[in-house]
Protein backbone atom coordinates (compact mmCIF):
# COMPACT_ATOMS: atom_id res chain seq x y z
CA UNK A 1 0.00 0.00 0.00
CA UNK A 2 2.54 2.39 1.11
CA UNK A 3 5.04 1.55 -1.74
CA UNK A 4 1.80 2.17 -4.08
CA UNK A 5 1.18 5.58 -2.64
CA UNK A 6 4.57 6.37 -3.06
CA UNK A 7 4.97 5.22 -6.96
CA UNK A 8 1.70 7.24 -7.33
CA UNK A 9 3.16 10.44 -5.91
CA UNK A 10 6.58 9.84 -7.74
CA UNK A 11 4.44 9.20 -11.32
CA UNK A 12 2.68 12.51 -10.47
CA UNK A 13 5.96 14.57 -9.52
CA UNK A 14 7.15 13.46 -12.68
CA UNK A 15 4.05 14.11 -14.73
CA UNK A 16 3.27 17.46 -12.74
CA UNK A 17 6.94 18.34 -14.36
CA UNK A 18 6.43 17.60 -18.22
CA UNK A 19 2.82 18.70 -18.50
CA UNK A 20 4.00 22.45 -18.72
CA UNK A 21 6.51 22.00 -22.21
CA UNK A 22 3.78 19.40 -23.26
CA UNK A 23 1.23 22.27 -24.56
CA UNK A 24 3.86 23.90 -25.85
CA UNK A 25 4.87 21.16 -28.60
CA UNK A 26 3.80 22.92 -31.74
CA UNK A 27 5.22 26.26 -32.84
CA UNK A 28 2.25 29.04 -31.53
CA UNK A 29 3.68 32.47 -30.80
CA UNK A 30 2.81 33.42 -27.27
CA UNK A 31 1.46 36.75 -26.66
CA UNK A 32 1.83 37.89 -22.90
CA UNK A 33 -0.96 39.92 -21.59
CA UNK A 34 -1.58 42.30 -18.61
CA UNK A 35 -5.33 40.74 -17.98
CA UNK A 36 -6.00 43.37 -15.06
CA UNK A 37 -5.94 45.91 -18.13
CA UNK A 38 -9.04 46.04 -19.85
CA UNK A 39 -10.50 47.46 -22.34
CA UNK A 40 -6.93 46.47 -23.70
CA UNK A 41 -6.33 42.91 -22.32
CA UNK A 42 -8.44 41.17 -19.79
CA UNK A 43 -9.91 37.77 -19.38
CA UNK A 44 -13.33 37.39 -20.46
CA UNK A 45 -16.25 35.16 -18.60
CA UNK A 46 -15.49 32.27 -19.82
CA UNK A 47 -11.72 33.03 -19.08
CA UNK A 48 -10.73 33.36 -22.33
CA UNK A 49 -8.43 36.53 -23.07
CA UNK A 50 -10.23 39.21 -24.53
CA UNK A 51 -9.63 42.72 -25.48
CA UNK A 52 -8.66 45.54 -28.02
CA UNK A 53 -5.40 44.53 -28.22
CA UNK A 54 -6.17 40.39 -28.23
CA UNK A 55 -8.62 40.73 -30.81
CA UNK A 56 -6.10 42.98 -32.86
CA UNK A 57 -3.52 40.68 -32.97
CA UNK A 58 -5.35 37.96 -33.48
CA UNK A 59 -6.57 39.44 -36.77
CA UNK A 60 -2.93 40.12 -37.48
CA UNK A 61 -2.19 36.56 -36.55
CA UNK A 62 -4.74 35.55 -39.37
CA UNK A 63 -3.77 38.00 -42.14
CA UNK A 64 0.11 37.18 -41.67
CA UNK A 65 -0.29 33.23 -41.21
CA UNK A 66 0.89 32.81 -38.08
CA UNK A 67 -0.93 31.25 -34.88
CA UNK A 68 -0.97 33.24 -31.54
CA UNK A 69 -1.80 32.17 -27.75
CA UNK A 70 -2.26 35.15 -25.51
CA UNK A 71 -0.73 34.23 -21.74
CA UNK A 72 -1.96 36.45 -19.02
CA UNK A 73 1.08 37.30 -17.02
CA UNK A 74 2.17 39.80 -13.98
CA UNK A 75 2.79 43.20 -15.34
CA UNK A 76 6.01 43.66 -13.52
CA UNK A 77 7.57 40.96 -15.53
CA UNK A 78 6.46 40.91 -18.79
CA UNK A 79 9.27 42.35 -20.33
CA UNK A 80 12.04 39.83 -18.54
CA UNK A 81 10.19 37.12 -19.42
CA UNK A 82 10.17 38.46 -23.54
CA UNK A 83 13.33 38.22 -22.98
CA UNK A 84 14.02 34.86 -21.29
CA UNK A 85 11.37 33.66 -24.14
CA UNK A 86 8.41 32.56 -21.92
CA UNK A 87 6.91 34.33 -24.08
CA UNK A 88 7.05 35.96 -27.87
CA UNK A 89 5.58 39.20 -27.91
CA UNK A 90 3.81 41.83 -25.86
CA UNK A 91 0.63 43.28 -27.20
CA UNK A 92 -1.14 44.63 -24.03
CA UNK A 93 -1.27 48.23 -23.82
CA UNK A 94 2.26 48.83 -23.88
CA UNK A 95 4.00 52.42 -23.95
CA UNK A 96 6.38 52.77 -26.11
CA UNK A 97 9.53 54.64 -24.36
CA UNK A 98 12.79 54.68 -24.85
CA UNK A 99 13.90 52.92 -22.22
CA UNK A 100 12.14 49.57 -22.82
CA UNK A 101 13.64 50.32 -26.41
CA UNK A 102 16.67 49.28 -25.36
CA UNK A 103 15.15 45.78 -24.54
CA UNK A 104 12.64 45.41 -27.11
CA UNK A 105 11.84 46.44 -30.33
CA UNK A 106 8.57 48.24 -31.26
CA UNK A 107 6.35 48.41 -33.88
CA UNK A 108 4.52 51.11 -35.08
CA UNK A 109 2.29 53.01 -32.92
CA UNK A 110 -1.19 51.90 -32.78
CA UNK A 111 -2.82 53.94 -30.56
CA UNK A 112 -2.44 57.29 -28.39
CA UNK A 113 -2.73 56.93 -24.53
CA UNK A 114 -3.03 59.54 -22.15
CA UNK A 115 -3.00 59.36 -18.63
CA UNK A 116 -5.34 60.75 -15.90
CA UNK A 117 -5.82 61.12 -12.18
CA UNK A 118 -8.74 59.39 -11.22
CA UNK A 119 -10.93 59.99 -8.05
CA UNK A 120 -13.94 59.76 -6.48
CA UNK A 121 -17.54 61.02 -8.16
CA UNK A 122 -18.14 63.36 -5.06
CA UNK A 123 -14.39 64.57 -4.47
CA UNK A 124 -14.54 68.24 -5.52
CA UNK A 125 -10.25 68.40 -5.49
CA UNK A 126 -8.91 69.32 -8.57
CA UNK A 127 -5.82 67.86 -10.21
CA UNK A 128 -3.37 70.31 -8.35
CA UNK A 129 -5.37 69.61 -5.03
CA UNK A 130 -4.96 65.93 -4.94
CA UNK A 131 -1.03 66.01 -5.77
CA UNK A 132 -0.75 68.26 -2.49
CA UNK A 133 -1.99 67.90 0.94
CA UNK A 134 0.17 65.61 1.76
CA UNK A 135 -2.92 63.08 -0.14
CA UNK A 136 -1.63 59.74 -1.08
CA UNK A 137 -1.92 58.52 -4.88
CA UNK A 138 -1.91 55.10 -6.06
CA UNK A 139 -0.58 53.83 -9.46
CA UNK A 140 0.58 50.44 -11.01
CA UNK A 141 3.67 49.31 -10.25
CA UNK A 142 6.33 48.80 -13.59
CA UNK A 143 4.05 51.49 -15.72
CA UNK A 144 5.35 54.58 -17.17
CA UNK A 145 3.37 56.61 -15.32
CA UNK A 146 4.66 55.35 -11.76
CA UNK A 147 8.33 56.26 -13.13
CA UNK A 148 7.18 59.56 -14.88
CA UNK A 149 5.33 60.60 -11.30
CA UNK A 150 8.94 59.36 -9.30
CA UNK A 151 11.10 61.29 -11.97
CA UNK A 152 9.06 64.40 -12.30
CA UNK A 153 6.84 64.85 -9.79
CA UNK A 154 8.13 63.47 -6.06
CA UNK A 155 11.88 63.74 -6.65
CA UNK A 156 11.50 67.19 -7.61
CA UNK A 157 9.68 67.50 -4.84
CA UNK A 158 7.49 69.97 -6.14
CA UNK A 159 4.54 68.33 -4.94
CA UNK A 160 3.22 67.25 -1.45
CA UNK A 161 1.79 63.76 -2.02
CA UNK A 162 3.30 60.13 -1.50
CA UNK A 163 2.95 57.72 -4.33
CA UNK A 164 1.38 53.72 -3.68
CA UNK A 165 2.04 50.87 -5.78
CA UNK A 166 -0.48 48.28 -6.39
CA UNK A 167 -0.45 45.20 -8.42
CA UNK A 168 -3.17 46.62 -11.11
CA UNK A 169 -4.88 49.92 -11.77
CA UNK A 170 -7.68 48.56 -10.67
CA UNK A 171 -6.65 47.76 -7.31
CA UNK A 172 -6.04 51.05 -7.23
CA UNK A 173 -9.15 52.16 -8.39
CA UNK A 174 -10.67 50.20 -5.73
CA UNK A 175 -8.06 51.81 -2.63
CA UNK A 176 -9.95 55.05 -4.15
CA UNK A 177 -13.42 53.93 -3.08
CA UNK A 178 -12.34 52.36 -0.03
CA UNK A 179 -10.71 56.61 0.83
CA UNK A 180 -7.48 54.89 1.22
CA UNK A 181 -6.02 57.18 -1.23
CA UNK A 182 -6.88 60.36 -2.70
CA UNK A 183 -6.45 59.81 -6.23
CA UNK A 184 -5.28 57.10 -8.42
CA UNK A 185 -2.85 57.61 -11.72
CA UNK A 186 -3.69 55.67 -14.41
CA UNK A 187 -3.97 55.63 -18.73
CA UNK A 188 -7.66 57.21 -19.62
CA UNK A 189 -9.21 53.79 -21.59
CA UNK A 190 -9.11 51.48 -18.60
CA UNK A 191 -10.15 54.86 -16.29
CA UNK A 192 -12.75 54.87 -18.29
CA UNK A 193 -13.79 51.35 -17.91
CA UNK A 194 -13.52 51.96 -14.64
CA UNK A 195 -15.75 54.86 -14.52
CA UNK A 196 -18.51 52.51 -15.84
CA UNK A 197 -18.23 49.99 -12.98
CA UNK A 198 -17.55 52.43 -9.65
CA UNK A 199 -18.14 55.82 -8.23
CA UNK A 200 -15.50 57.35 -9.39
CA UNK A 201 -14.44 60.15 -11.97
CA UNK A 202 -11.66 61.30 -14.17
CA UNK A 203 -10.10 64.69 -12.51
CA UNK A 204 -7.93 65.45 -15.68
CA UNK A 205 -4.51 64.79 -17.01
CA UNK A 206 -1.97 65.67 -14.54
CA UNK A 207 0.96 67.10 -17.01
CA UNK A 208 2.31 64.07 -18.22
CA UNK A 209 2.87 63.59 -22.40
CA UNK A 210 0.73 61.29 -24.22
CA UNK A 211 2.12 58.02 -25.00
CA UNK A 212 2.02 55.83 -28.09
CA UNK A 213 1.26 52.24 -27.58
CA UNK A 214 3.10 49.26 -29.43
CA UNK A 215 3.39 45.79 -29.79
CA UNK A 216 6.84 44.28 -28.31
CA UNK A 217 9.17 42.03 -29.48
CA UNK A 218 12.58 40.35 -28.92
CA UNK A 219 15.52 42.53 -30.34
CA UNK A 220 16.37 39.63 -32.60
CA UNK A 221 13.00 38.55 -33.75
CA UNK A 222 13.37 40.71 -36.58
CA UNK A 223 10.83 39.00 -39.28
CA UNK A 224 8.37 38.51 -36.54
CA UNK A 225 8.55 42.59 -35.94
CA UNK A 226 7.82 42.80 -39.78
CA UNK A 227 4.76 40.61 -40.01
CA UNK A 228 3.42 42.24 -36.91
CA UNK A 229 3.83 45.59 -38.51
CA UNK A 230 2.72 44.87 -42.15
CA UNK A 231 -0.57 43.44 -40.79
CA UNK A 232 -1.06 46.33 -38.56
CA UNK A 233 -0.60 48.46 -40.71
CA UNK A 234 -3.26 46.45 -42.98
CA UNK A 235 -5.46 46.41 -40.18
CA UNK A 236 -5.78 49.77 -39.38
CA UNK A 237 -6.51 50.97 -42.82
CA UNK A 238 -9.66 48.36 -42.68
CA UNK A 239 -12.75 48.70 -41.36
CA UNK A 240 -12.49 46.05 -38.88
CA UNK A 241 -10.25 48.30 -36.71
CA UNK A 242 -12.87 51.31 -35.86
CA UNK A 243 -15.13 48.39 -34.94
CA UNK A 244 -12.88 47.68 -32.69
CA UNK A 245 -12.32 51.07 -31.09
CA UNK A 246 -16.35 51.06 -30.63
CA UNK A 247 -16.39 47.37 -29.27
CA UNK A 248 -14.38 48.38 -26.68
CA UNK A 249 -15.13 51.89 -26.26
CA UNK A 250 -12.12 53.72 -27.33
CA UNK A 251 -13.14 56.23 -29.03
CA UNK B 1 -25.65 41.23 -1.82
CA UNK B 2 -27.64 40.14 -4.93
CA UNK B 3 -25.18 41.84 -7.28
CA UNK B 4 -21.82 40.02 -4.96
CA UNK B 5 -23.73 36.41 -5.90
CA UNK B 6 -24.41 37.04 -9.42
CA UNK B 7 -20.82 37.86 -9.68
CA UNK B 8 -19.33 34.75 -8.02
CA UNK B 9 -22.07 32.63 -9.73
CA UNK B 10 -20.48 34.38 -12.98
CA UNK B 11 -16.74 33.23 -12.46
CA UNK B 12 -17.23 30.43 -10.30
CA UNK B 13 -17.03 27.80 -12.96
CA UNK B 14 -13.89 29.59 -14.51
CA UNK B 15 -12.26 29.91 -10.48
CA UNK B 16 -12.89 26.41 -10.18
CA UNK B 17 -10.78 25.29 -13.35
CA UNK B 18 -8.31 26.93 -11.75
CA UNK B 19 -8.76 24.72 -8.55
CA UNK B 20 -7.71 22.39 -10.83
CA UNK B 21 -4.46 24.23 -11.43
CA UNK B 22 -3.71 24.92 -8.07
CA UNK B 23 -4.57 20.95 -7.03
CA UNK B 24 -2.12 20.23 -9.93
CA UNK B 25 0.64 22.48 -8.58
CA UNK B 26 0.44 21.15 -4.91
CA UNK B 27 -0.06 17.47 -5.89
CA UNK B 28 3.54 18.21 -7.77
CA UNK B 29 4.93 20.11 -5.42
CA UNK B 30 4.13 17.39 -2.61
CA UNK B 31 5.51 14.38 -4.68
CA UNK B 32 8.52 15.87 -5.33
CA UNK B 33 9.35 17.22 -2.09
CA UNK B 34 8.35 13.89 -0.23
CA UNK B 35 10.72 12.13 -2.48
CA UNK B 36 13.72 14.74 -1.42
CA UNK B 37 12.61 15.12 1.76
CA UNK B 38 13.04 11.04 2.61
CA UNK B 39 16.28 10.85 0.82
CA UNK B 40 17.20 14.45 3.29
CA UNK B 41 15.84 12.76 6.04
CA UNK B 42 17.57 9.44 5.71
CA UNK B 43 20.60 11.11 5.18
CA UNK B 44 19.95 13.54 8.19
CA UNK B 45 19.71 11.32 10.55
CA UNK B 46 22.03 8.29 9.23
CA UNK B 47 24.08 9.78 7.06
CA UNK B 48 28.04 10.56 7.42
CA UNK B 49 28.92 14.05 8.73
CA UNK B 50 29.69 15.94 5.44
CA UNK B 51 26.56 14.36 4.47
CA UNK B 52 24.95 15.59 7.41
CA UNK B 53 26.34 19.09 7.05
CA UNK B 54 25.68 19.49 3.71
CA UNK B 55 21.92 18.33 4.00
CA UNK B 56 21.74 21.12 6.75
CA UNK B 57 22.80 23.80 4.27
CA UNK B 58 20.05 22.41 1.84
CA UNK B 59 17.70 22.45 4.69
CA UNK B 60 18.60 26.05 6.02
CA UNK B 61 18.60 27.42 2.57
CA UNK B 62 15.26 26.70 1.42
CA UNK B 63 13.48 27.38 4.82
CA UNK B 64 15.58 30.66 5.28
CA UNK B 65 14.64 32.49 1.87
CA UNK B 66 11.21 33.91 0.94
CA UNK B 67 9.36 31.50 -1.38
CA UNK B 68 8.32 34.70 -3.21
CA UNK B 69 12.05 35.46 -3.66
CA UNK B 70 12.81 32.04 -4.56
CA UNK B 71 9.82 32.01 -7.33
CA UNK B 72 11.51 34.92 -9.10
CA UNK B 73 15.34 34.12 -8.41
CA UNK B 74 14.88 30.49 -10.19
CA UNK B 75 12.26 31.46 -12.55
CA UNK B 76 13.89 34.57 -13.85
CA UNK B 77 17.43 33.65 -12.54
CA UNK B 78 18.55 30.82 -12.64
CA UNK B 79 16.64 28.67 -14.98
CA UNK B 80 17.19 31.25 -17.73
CA UNK B 81 20.76 31.72 -16.90
CA UNK B 82 21.62 28.08 -17.63
CA UNK B 83 19.29 27.92 -20.50
CA UNK B 84 16.55 25.93 -19.50
CA UNK B 85 13.13 27.31 -20.72
CA UNK B 86 10.11 26.11 -18.14
CA UNK B 87 7.08 27.33 -18.10
CA UNK B 88 6.23 29.39 -15.00
CA UNK B 89 3.68 26.13 -14.05
CA UNK B 90 6.71 23.98 -13.84
CA UNK B 91 8.89 26.97 -12.13
CA UNK B 92 6.66 26.93 -9.67
CA UNK B 93 6.05 23.11 -9.03
CA UNK B 94 10.18 23.30 -8.48
CA UNK B 95 10.12 25.85 -6.59
CA UNK B 96 7.19 25.03 -3.86
CA UNK B 97 8.38 21.33 -3.82
CA UNK B 98 12.36 22.01 -3.53
CA UNK B 99 11.00 24.23 -0.22
CA UNK B 100 8.52 21.70 1.15
CA UNK B 101 11.07 19.23 1.08
CA UNK B 102 13.56 20.90 3.38
CA UNK B 103 10.32 21.14 5.69
CA UNK B 104 9.23 16.71 5.13
CA UNK B 105 12.38 15.91 5.69
CA UNK B 106 12.23 17.45 9.28
CA UNK B 107 8.87 15.89 9.53
CA UNK B 108 10.70 12.56 8.76
CA UNK B 109 13.11 13.38 10.65
CA UNK B 110 11.22 13.19 13.55
CA UNK B 111 9.52 10.52 12.74
CA UNK B 112 12.38 8.34 12.41
CA UNK B 113 13.99 9.57 15.70
CA UNK B 114 10.68 8.56 17.47
CA UNK B 115 11.40 5.03 16.54
CA UNK B 116 13.00 2.76 19.48
CA UNK B 117 16.59 2.98 18.55
CA UNK B 118 16.63 -0.76 19.35
CA UNK B 119 14.83 -1.84 16.50
CA UNK B 120 17.95 -1.04 13.70
CA UNK B 121 19.84 -3.07 16.21
CA UNK B 122 18.01 -6.11 16.45
CA UNK B 123 17.91 -5.67 12.62
CA UNK B 124 21.71 -5.98 12.14
CA UNK B 125 21.65 -8.85 14.35
CA UNK B 126 19.61 -10.56 12.07
CA UNK B 127 22.13 -9.34 9.39
CA UNK B 128 20.13 -7.07 7.49
CA UNK B 129 22.34 -4.49 6.38
CA UNK B 130 21.55 -0.95 7.24
CA UNK B 131 20.24 0.08 3.65
CA UNK B 132 17.73 -2.95 4.47
CA UNK B 133 16.80 -1.69 7.57
CA UNK B 134 15.78 1.45 6.78
CA UNK B 135 13.90 0.77 3.89
CA UNK B 136 12.29 -2.20 5.57
CA UNK B 137 11.90 -1.20 9.45
CA UNK B 138 12.42 2.29 10.26
CA UNK B 139 10.70 3.97 6.81
CA UNK B 140 7.48 2.03 6.82
CA UNK B 141 7.02 3.12 10.20
CA UNK B 142 8.16 6.43 10.35
CA UNK B 143 6.68 7.46 7.21
CA UNK B 144 3.43 6.70 9.07
CA UNK B 145 4.07 8.82 11.90
CA UNK B 146 5.01 11.32 9.55
CA UNK B 147 1.53 11.13 8.52
CA UNK B 148 -0.19 14.31 10.47
CA UNK B 149 2.90 16.40 10.25
CA UNK B 150 2.77 15.74 6.48
CA UNK B 151 -0.77 16.79 6.53
CA UNK B 152 0.24 20.10 8.33
CA UNK B 153 2.45 20.41 5.73
CA UNK B 154 -0.11 19.90 2.52
CA UNK B 155 -2.29 22.39 4.11
CA UNK B 156 0.61 25.39 4.08
CA UNK B 157 1.93 24.12 0.76
CA UNK B 158 -1.78 24.91 -0.70
CA UNK B 159 -1.73 28.36 0.51
CA UNK B 160 1.70 28.86 -0.47
CA UNK B 161 0.68 27.85 -4.11
CA UNK B 162 -1.03 30.62 -4.63
CA UNK B 163 1.91 32.98 -4.81
CA UNK B 164 2.77 31.25 -8.36
CA UNK B 165 0.22 33.73 -9.18
CA UNK B 166 2.78 36.18 -9.37
CA UNK B 167 4.58 34.22 -12.57
CA UNK B 168 1.21 33.99 -14.15
CA UNK B 169 0.16 30.73 -13.40
CA UNK B 170 -3.43 30.65 -13.61
CA UNK B 171 -4.29 28.92 -10.21
CA UNK B 172 -7.55 30.32 -8.08
CA UNK B 173 -5.89 33.15 -7.02
CA UNK B 174 -5.06 34.75 -10.51
CA UNK B 175 -8.24 33.79 -12.07
CA UNK B 176 -9.69 35.92 -8.96
CA UNK B 177 -8.04 38.87 -9.24
CA UNK B 178 -8.61 38.94 -13.35
CA UNK B 179 -12.19 38.69 -13.04
CA UNK B 180 -11.88 41.49 -10.61
CA UNK B 181 -9.71 43.33 -12.66
CA UNK B 182 -12.80 43.45 -15.45
CA UNK B 183 -16.13 43.51 -12.78
CA UNK B 184 -14.43 45.48 -10.51
CA UNK B 185 -16.36 43.20 -7.96
CA UNK B 186 -12.98 42.92 -5.62
CA UNK B 187 -14.67 41.56 -2.15
CA UNK B 188 -17.00 38.78 -3.48
CA UNK B 189 -14.32 37.18 -5.81
CA UNK B 190 -11.35 37.53 -3.21
CA UNK B 191 -13.73 35.79 -0.92
CA UNK B 192 -14.77 33.15 -3.20
CA UNK B 193 -10.96 32.40 -3.49
CA UNK B 194 -10.53 32.41 0.03
CA UNK B 195 -13.84 29.73 0.63
CA UNK B 196 -12.08 27.77 -2.37
CA UNK B 197 -8.93 27.17 -0.45
CA UNK B 198 -10.27 26.34 2.40
CA UNK B 199 -12.30 23.50 0.64
CA UNK B 200 -9.31 22.32 -0.39
CA UNK B 201 -7.53 22.19 2.84
CA UNK B 202 -10.56 20.29 3.87
CA UNK B 203 -10.45 17.59 1.94
CA UNK B 204 -7.13 16.96 1.67
CA UNK B 205 -6.63 17.11 5.00
CA UNK B 206 -9.66 14.84 5.43
CA UNK B 207 -8.67 12.51 3.10
CA UNK B 208 -4.80 12.42 4.88
CA UNK B 209 -6.72 11.76 7.84
CA UNK B 210 -8.06 8.91 6.15
CA UNK B 211 -4.94 7.14 4.75
CA UNK B 212 -3.37 7.54 8.63
CA UNK B 213 -6.23 5.77 10.06
CA UNK B 214 -5.67 2.68 6.89
CA UNK B 215 -2.08 2.31 7.09
CA UNK B 216 -2.18 2.20 11.03
CA UNK B 217 -0.41 -1.19 12.20
CA UNK B 218 -3.20 -3.20 14.19
CA UNK B 219 -2.10 -3.65 17.83
CA UNK B 220 0.93 -1.90 17.59
CA UNK B 221 0.05 1.61 17.20
CA UNK B 222 -2.13 3.22 19.65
Amino acid sequence: MAKRILLFLVISAAMALTIGPAFSQDKVYVNGIDANFPPFAFVDKNGNPDGFDVKALDWIAKDQGFKVKHQPMDWDGIIPSLNAKKIDMIASGMSITDKRREQVNFSIPYYKITQVLVALKDSKLTVDQLLDQGNKVGVQRGTTEAKWIEENLIKKGKKNFSLLYYDSAPLAVEDVVNGRIAAAAMDDAPAKDAVKKKPVRIVGTFGMPDEDFGYAVRKADTELLDKINTGLKKLMACPYWQELKVKYELD
Amino acid sequence: MLEYLTAIGDALPYLLQGSLVTIALVVGAMALGLVIGILLAVGLVYGPPYIRALFSMYVWFFRGVPLLVLLFLFYFGLFTLVGINISAFTAAVIVLGLISSAYQSQIFRGGILSLPEGQLKAARALGMSDGKAICSIVLPQALRLSIPGWSNEYSIVLKDSAIAYALGVAEVMARAHFVASRTYQHLPLYFTAGVIFLILTYMGTKALRVLEERLRIPGYMR
